[in-house]
């Protein structure tokens, strides 16, 4: 399935939704809504195959006061990027450990660092935190000197 | 029979980093287990946002004591990626060569560490004694032994003249006329046959679902190499092999790291033969333009993947390392049932676990 | 009176096996140490080691026994060290009767049962994994052992180990006629002393230091001094049994071929403890009894049918 295949593919699966951001280096970057993010997955796992999940990201950008960014960094051959916007008050996303057992730890950590819920899965013990941690992940505050 | 618990961690004879693995054993054999890392968390993610750039080459160098240098290059890449520099063919060169020379010192580490787990303290030692040479030529050429600090932003720290080439090469010689012998020993040896051959199996499909790469991944016969794949300059002019091996099991993990030194020991031969003249560092700005970046390199345990995102300040906005050994790491708990407890060695040994890459 | 208190206490008992143990120790671990490039331990280590153990505290964790912890090293220290008292050392033998080799394989065994209780009675996982994994190991090796020391009894027609002696200086040393029961018995005997690449009982990346994880201090350098005599003593009995030496000539001549044959055995165990993986506890049963005791019983029918 070269690119243009993918776009297209991509296109049915999400409909007008889908948002193709300048590439970076290379990498293919899309732009998905969170309620077709299962279904965007499906089809990498599924149709595509042998897809292979390099990293989950998140971020918060200074210019999208209140949001969480989530960037699930894939590769086959060459890398695709999808980025999915959430609310920083409650950030919910579909897990993917069903389709994808790996990315088990690349989502507790994204959980334990910056409190993003990941539904359909049991629970997120922490990855690197110490299990008594009870303060604001580390990532959401401003300072970390606290 | 009664189930007990092993507790392998935090600290056990096993294991030179911290983590720990609760393994369920009924007598010898071993029914399940369970992760738990974290331990050398140092929050380098967030530190990095804390520093500069220049500041955070030194601080991405302290990732890992091991593989230290493909840390800081790939780190360098992304940097000059933002900034649009291209450094000096003969930077890109010197940097290959140290991270190939870091590959040979990381594989000959797990192969004594291998052959210490199943009490095999000679070729454990004789594999050191060889890694020392690399040590020595990393020294010669770097300062360090082993946290190098040979990247700059824009090149490299040091030059090579006459004489150190000649005094790698002399080394290199050295090195391999020793090394065979103990690389055909381990190929050839019964005994280390009989506790590899057939150990923890991983399919190709667990591979892939686990997103595991590098050395194990290869030896699951898929061909996943990022100096290939996905090539940071000067890969793309060199020629070499990417070892795989069909099996999956434990002794196909030793055959590929055993094969993969001898390819990096050919690899530098040919990156000295090639090597360009010229500068090694290109002038560069404090401030890095706004945009983001993602780089994917090879280190000596498989893809290494760094995402950094600047804010056009001297501060990176985001940056987000995934090493090889957190992918593997999630392999343990799949690989541990079906085993003895004499194997339990073979399989940790076999992710070659690099915990402080793991937790950064 | 004099005389039995300097044979036990002297030579060929107490201050002797001690020194030949930590001597035998040395040799070793120098062996070892060059074998893997090494510069290896000065010669006074192993003295120094049992010093520094007891001078150490001793530990005793919660819930383990504490008069079984000490006793057993006791024991099996006294066991191996009775047992060295039977065997001549270079032609000399103070104590010898018939049916001595019965009661020297009956002592070497004792360690071995006491490792096994120290294991059981411990409370640590890896102490009891340790001592589990020593009482298999022990059925995997001990039959091809004594199939190989029987050898060498048939063939002298006695059991007392200085009747074996004897008939070896008219025959020739038994190795020649037997050497397949020279390698049991060595593949035996690193079964019995633990050592790699049969240390599975104490494998160190597996069950830390086997039933002794848990031991420390006195009991732990009473330990460690019992598998150094245990060692030279069985050293010694594979000596007598396959070496033999010309009797009879002068004490040096003998003490001087007996040292080097002490010498050749502990080479061949420390090479082979160099270049062997360790076996699995399962890999070990199956050799031992797949083909080490087949081999051995060819062996015994073979010494057997030239005896006839």
């Amino acid at each position: 399935m070269d690119n243009n295949e993918l776009l297209f593919r991509l296109k049915q699966t999400v409909g007008d939704d889908l948002a193709v951001l300048e590439t970076i280096n290379n990498e293919m970057v899309y732009a998905v809504p969170v309620e077709k993010w299962l279904n965007v997955a499906a089809l990498l796992t599924k149709e595509w195959g042998n897809i292979h999940l390099s990293a989950i990201t998140a971020q918060q950008r200074e210019e999208l006061e209140g949001q969480i960014e989530v960037m699930y960094h894939f590769w086959q051959g060459q890398g695709i990027t999808f980025v999915l916007t959430l609310p920083a008050d409650h950030p919910e996303i579909p897990s993917l450990i069903e389709m994808i057992p790996g990315a088990d730890f690349y989502e507790r950590e994204a959980a334990e660092m910056f409190g993003i819920y990941f539904t359909g899965r049991e629970a997120t013990p922490h990855l690197l935190l110490p299990d008594d941690w009870d303060k604001a992940p580390p990532f959401m505050g401003k300072e970390i000197h606290d | 029979m009664t189930k007990n618990i092993i507790p392998i961690g935090p600290q056990h004879p096993l294991l030179k980093e911290p983590i720990s693995v609760n393994i369920e054993v009924s007598g010898e054999d071993v029914l399940g287990g369970s992760l738990r890392i974290g331990y050398v968390h140092r929050g380098i993610e967030r530190l990095a946002q804390e520093r500069t750039y220049v500041q955070n080459v030194h601080l991405i160098e302290r990732i890992c004591g091991i593989c230290s240098h493909v840390h800081t290059t790939t780190f360098c890449y992304a940097v000059e990626d933002l900034l649009g520099v291209e450094i000096p063919p003969r930077a890109q060169y010197i940097r290959a060569l140290m991270c190939e020379l870091e590959r040979i010192h990381s594989h000959l580490l797990w192969i004594g560490i291998l052959a210490k787990h199943i009490g095999l303290d000679m070729v454990f030692m004789h594999s050191w004694h060889n890694r020392e040479i690399v040590l020595d030529i990393m020294e010669a050429l770097s300062g360090g032994r082993v946290s190098h600090a040979a990247n700059l932003i824009g090149g490299v720290r040091f030059d090579m003249d006459a004489e150190h080439e000649s005094m790698v090469r002399r080394k290199l010689q050295k090195l391999g006329d020793q090394l065979f012998g103990v690389l055909d020993a381990i190929r050839t040896d019964p005994t280390i046959r009989a506790r590899t051959i057939g150990v923890a199996p991983i399919t190709a499909d667990q591979i892939r679902e686990y997103s595991v790469v590098g050395p194990v991944a290869r030896a699951s016969g898929v061909a996943v190499d990022m100096r290939r794949d996905s090539p940071l300059p000067p890969y793309d002019k060199l020629d070499f092999n990417v070892i795989t091996y069909p099996e999956g099991d434990a002794w196909a993990r030793t055959m590929v790291r055993v094969d993969e030194t001898r390819e990096s020991l050919k690899l530098c031969e040919s990156i000295l033969d090639q090597m360009p003249e010229g500068p090694v560092t290109t002038r560069v700005r404090r401030k890095v333009p706004a945009g983001e970046t993602v780089i994917r390199a090879e280190a000596p345990r498989g893809e290494v993947f760094y995402y950094l995102r600047s804010d056009g300040s001297e501060f990176p906005a985001r940056l987000k390392i995934r090493t090889p050994t957190l992918a593997a790491l999630s392999l343990i708990p799949v690989q541990l049932s079906e085993i003895r407890v004499a194997d339990i060695p073979v399989v940790l040994a076999g992710i070659d676990l690099c915990i402080a890459c793991a937790d950064r | 009176m004099f005389e039995g208190l300097f044979y036990l206490f002297v030579f060929p008992g107490l201050a002797f096996q001690v020194f030949c143990g930590l001597a035998f120790e040395w040799v070793d671990r120098k062996l070892l140490a060059r074998f893997q490039r090494r510069v290896g331990p000065q010669w006074y280590q192993p003295l120094a080691d049992l010093i520094k153990l007891f001078s150490k505290e001793d530990l005793l964790p919660t819930g383990a026994s504490g008069w079984v912890a000490t006793i057993l090293p006791l024991i099996s220290l006294a066991a191996v060290l009775t047992a060295g008292l039977y065997i001549p050392v270079a032609g000399f033998t103070p104590f010898s009767f018939e049916g001595d080799l019965i009661v020297i394989v009956f002592l070497m065994g004792i360690p071995t049962l006491a490792y096994y209780l120290a294991g059981m009675t411990s409370v640590g996982i890896y102490s009891i994994l340790g001592g589990a994994r020593s009482l298999l190991q022990y059925f995997s090796y001990e039959v091809p052992l004594l199939l190989a020391f029987s050898g060498p009894a048939i063939l002298s027609g006695s059991w007392s180990v200085a009747e074996i002696l004897k008939s070896q200086a008219e025959l020739g040393p038994f190795i020649l006629f037997q050497p397949v029961g020279f390698c049991l018995a060595i593949a035996g005997l690193i079964g019995k002393l633990k050592r790699d690449p049969l240390d599975i009982p104490k494998a160190k990346s597996e069950v830390v230091a086997g039933s002794l994880t848990e031991f420390s201090g006195g009991k732990l350098a009473f330990w460690h001094l019992t598998m150094d005599i245990q060692a030279i003593v069985g050293i010694f009995l594979l000596i007598n049994l396959f070496f033999g030496m010309p009797l009879g000539i002068s004490p040096w001549i003998n003490t001087l071929i007996f040292s080097g044959e002490v010498l050749l055995v502990i080479f061949i165990l420390s090479a082979s403890s160099s270049i062997f993986a360790r076996l699995r506890i399962d890999q070990l049963a199956s050799l031992g009894w797949r083909i080490l005791v087949p081999v051995g019983i060819i062996q015994l029918l073979f010494v057997i049918l030239m005896g006839v």
